[in-house]
């Protein structure tokens, strides 16, 4: 068995048992009072402090607390764990007021980009390795750049060399924008070919206009546009793996003000109830 | 915009000599002993004179009963020359480590751990006057303390140890391959005085003339290579005499330049780094002529494989070649040639014991049982794979690919290698993140390396075993750790000429330019900036280990001892 196998039946054991523990206990002793509903939003909120306790224990690496990943399997493990204690706290029943809804959509959201996170992070990088060609996100920039200009200075020398302009305009009309930015990024993100090889396809059918030397030319740029379509690639998945945090962290502290807010008004308006 | 005001003096080789307090007076007795005395002095630079040398790069010191001279398992730079009373070598198994008082490496308080978050500086490769403060060279005698070994007579009556007296030499191996100390030597008597020449200094002395050499060689084999076989199994039943008579046909060789980054990195510009272009100590299919055993550096162990060469493993110091086919050929008719090649890759001292010496004395001393493994017809055909080959074969445990990715491009030197697992890492640079924070807000290494398959080794310090980055350090500001063996750079020597820079195959080493810690950059007199090498200290300071590891969430990344395999496979197939 690997060692990743055994990580996840021991967290996953440990998942299992607290949340079998809670579910009896709960159903034993608290769920029919309203102490229930103060015990299990404690620990949901108590648990989420800590889940979002993760990104600042990610800022001081120099201290002694332990590695990051325990940390984040503890994170992932705890933070599924917080799906059954919203359940028992919200009982099962979808909200009814406006602000309830807020809360629990947030969670929800919360939740699932955490999820599609995990997914992303497990499986995105397999996909880049398998694809090669990898470039560091802060150089795709610059890589674009050279090969725009490479795919540009192909066509401008075409014209002068062949004395015809069908490279040319081909790329002003068709290369020009593919090579000026980052494209098709869903196509990339779901492993679609279609956009790709429909644009080598209208390449391959420029070729019987034009005589031998530009027939080199387009040789050549058939493989500046496989290239900058690997680049594009790497760009797509690199910026999923980075952009989910950028949705999961700013809904947390979202969540996290709302919640402050709920704690605030439930016992603003608790007087009495015990 | 930043303005340059600070000025310093931009600083030269033997600025800070090894000792300061060394005099003329010294440096002529030193010249008048052998091997000084032996020595041509007109065969030295003029830039580096033999009176320069033993004046700058070496000091006197004198040493009290017990006092401990090296330490088994610390990292030195320098060697000794005993030239007045005596030393004792404690020979395997060495004393205890309570005995040793062996210092740790300095750590920051959890305080000053905390306070990083308030005290990094918000510019980059800010140094401030403390750190950039020299010191006037190691303080010998006076307040200078040393280790001493508390009840000396019971350590001579209870461990085994071999005396060392005026005119040996010893460390010049640890100080020269950049590798721990083997042994723990200590003064006997208040009267032991030596004089230790750190490993500039000994590379000098060694590249201008022979005579070093030489006297090195022959103390070698009369005091220390009885020793070193003795370690050996198949050796240690030699009596005196039979291992008296293996020791005068022992045989030294020293393959591969001392500096051989510049040639690697020559075949790598060429594109021609495969294993035909190294030199060969010994060939598959030659007659087996005698067992190689190395005493230092790294050899390649391979196989022929269609029309190239097939890589098993690496062997380092203290493995041997040819055992086996030696002792199968002493046993039967019949005549196995070398089954492998050794090839160099890098720098290596071997010793070879000829195949007679081996079949006439040493092999009729091994008991049956305890002789290699040996071939049988089907091994020798190529149908089958002996237990011994499976054990060498560490390709086939990583995978062929690997290993010859990890030998191709030198990577067996790592002992803390950055081993990036792609299949892993979301490439999300918490690591790099991690290594600006623990280190003053700059990264210390780059994310971005050598790849093949799902492993990348990022362009981070490997901390080498044989770390090439310590050669022409002119003033030794590149050195071990002394107990971690983590290869630093002193800020306060560096002179910022590039050498490491230039010497490190990997290219784990950046020049940065200084600032000042209001952000404006140091100037020396004629305004240029001062320039220091920077590279990743393993955290050295930093409680917890290295940051990068700690904090990779995905356990992607892994610093690894590429020279043990076995942990790497075990990590690969977690």
């Amino acid at each position: 068995m690997s060692g990743f196998v055994r990580r996840r039946l021991l967290w996953g054991s440990l998942l299992l048992a607290a949340t079998l523990a809670v579910i009896s206990a709960y159903a034993t002793w608290a769920g029919a009072t309203t102490r229930g509903a103060y015990l299990s939003g404690w620990l949901l909120f108590g648990l989420m402090v800590l889940l979002t306790g993760y990104n600042w224990f990610k800022k001081i690496p120099y201290l002694p607390l332990g590695r990051s990943e325990v940390w984040l399997q503890f994170h992932i493990y705890a933070g599924l764990f917080t799906g059954v204690l919203f359940l028992l706290h919200v009982r099962g029943r979808w909200p009814t007021g406006w602000f309830e809804i807020v809360l629990t959509v947030l969670y929800v959201l919360v939740m699932v980009s955490g999820v599609l996170g995990i997914l992303i992070s497990r499986g995105w990088p397999k996909r880049l390795s398998a694809r090669g060609g990898e470039v560091p996100f802060e150089r795709i920039p610059i890589v674009r750049r050279q090969l725009r200009e490479q795919a540009e200075a192909l066509a401008l020398n075409s014209v002068a060399e062949a004395r015809s302009a069908t490279i040319a305009e081909f790329h002003a009309r068709r290369l020009h924008a593919f090579f000026a930015g980052p494209q098709n990024f869903l196509s990339h993100v779901f492993e679609i070919r279609l956009p790709l090889n429909a644009l080598l396809n209208e390449l391959g059918d420029l070729n019987r206009f034009l005589n031998e030397q530009e027939r080199k030319v387009t040789a050549q740029l058939v493989t500046l546009v496989r290239q900058k379509d690997g680049l594009d690639y790497q760009h797509a998945l690199q910026l999923t793996l980075r952009l989910w945090l950028f949705i999961h962290i700013p809904v947390t502290y979202s969540l996290m003000l709302c919640a402050l807010a709920h704690i605030v008004l439930v016992y603003g308006f608790s007087a009495g109830v015990r | 915009m930043d303005t340059a005001h600070f000025v310093i003096e931009k600083p030269e080789r033997w600025d800070s000599s090894f000792d300061p307090d060394m005099t003329e007076a010294d440096v002529n007795r030193l010249l008048e002993i052998r091997p000084f005395s032996e020595m041509n002095s007109g065969k030295f630079a003029k830039r580096i004179p033999l009176r320069g040398i033993l004046k700058n790069d070496a000091r006197i010191r004198r040493f009290k009963n017990g006092e401990i001279i090296v330490r088994a398992g610390d990292y030195g730079s320098s060697a000794f020359l005993v030239l007045a009373g005596n030393a004792r070598v404690v020979l395997d198994p060495g004393l205890p480590v309570s005995l040793l008082g062996q210092r740790k490496s300095q750590h920051k308080s959890l305080f000053q751990i905390v306070a990083q978050l308030w005290t990094n500086p918000r510019d980059p490769e800010v140094r401030t006057p403390a750190e950039l403060e020299q010191d006037a060279g190691v303080k010998v005698g006076g307040e200078f303390t040393g280790v001493f070994l508390q009840d000396v007579p019971r350590i001579l009556d209870e461990h085994l140890t071999a005396t060392m007296s005026p005119g040996d030499f010893f460390g010049e191996i640890a100080a020269l391959s950049r590798s721990a100390r083997t042994s723990t030597i200590f003064a006997v008597g208040d009267a032991t005085e030596m004089l230790e020449i750190r490993w500039q200094g000994l590379r000098d002395l060694l590249r201008f003339d022979d005579h070093l050499r030489h006297h090195i060689d022959r103390i070698y084999r009369e005091r220390t290579l009885a020793t070193h076989l003795r370690e050996i199994p198949i050796f240690r039943r030699l009596n005196d005499e039979q291992l008296k008579r293996v020791i005068e046909q022992t045989q030294f060789g020293t393959y591969g330049d001392y500096d051989w980054s510049g040639d690697y990195k020559r075949l790598v510009k060429e594109g021609t780094r495969s294993p035909e272009k190294e030199t060969i100590i010994a060939q598959e299919g030659d007659y087996p002529n005698g067992v190689v055993l190395i005493r230092s550096g790294f050899a390649r162990l391979s196989q022929k494989f269609g029309h190239g060469h097939r890589t098993l493993n690496y062997l380092s110091a203290g493995s041997e070649f040819g055992l086996r086919e030696i002792a199968h050929n002493w046993a039967h008719k019949d005549t196995v040639p070398f089954q492998h090649s050794l090839r160099v890759i890098g720098y290596t001292h071997v010793i070879v014991v000829p195949a007679p010496v081996m079949e006439e004395i040493v092999l009729p001393t091994v008991p049956r049982d305890q002789l290699p493994e040996f071939f049988t017809p089907a091994e020798l055909a190529g149908t089958e794979q002996s237990e011994s080959q499976q054990k060498l074969d560490a390709g086939a445990k990583i995978g062929p690919e690997l290993m010859e990715f990890l030998t191709e491009n030198r990577y067996f030197n790592g002992t803390s290698t950055m081993v990036i697992d792609m299949e892993r890492c979301t490439r999300c640079d918490d690591c790099v993140r991690a290594c600006a924070s623990a280190n003053e807000g700059n990264p210390r290494f780059l994310r971005h390396g050598q790849t093949t398959g799902r492993i990348m080794v990022a362009n981070s310090c490997m901390h080498c075993a044989d770390p090439v980055c310590l050669i022409g350090c002119p003033t030794g500001a590149i050195h071990r750790g002394q107990t971690g063996g983590e290869v630093v750079v002193n800020q306060a020597t560096c002179i910022g000429c590039s050498i490491c820079s230039n010497n490190c195959p990997y290219e784990a080493i950046r020049m940065v330019e200084i600032r000042e810690e209001d952000g404006a950059f140091m100037v020396d007199k004629d305004m240029k900036p001062i320039v220091k090498a920077t590279k990743c200290d393993l955290c050295s300071d930093q409680l917890g280990g290295p940051a990068c590891e700690r904090s990779c969430p995905h356990g992607a990344l892994k610093r690894m001892d590429m020279n043990n395999l076995d942990s790497f496979a075990k990590w690969l197939q977690r």
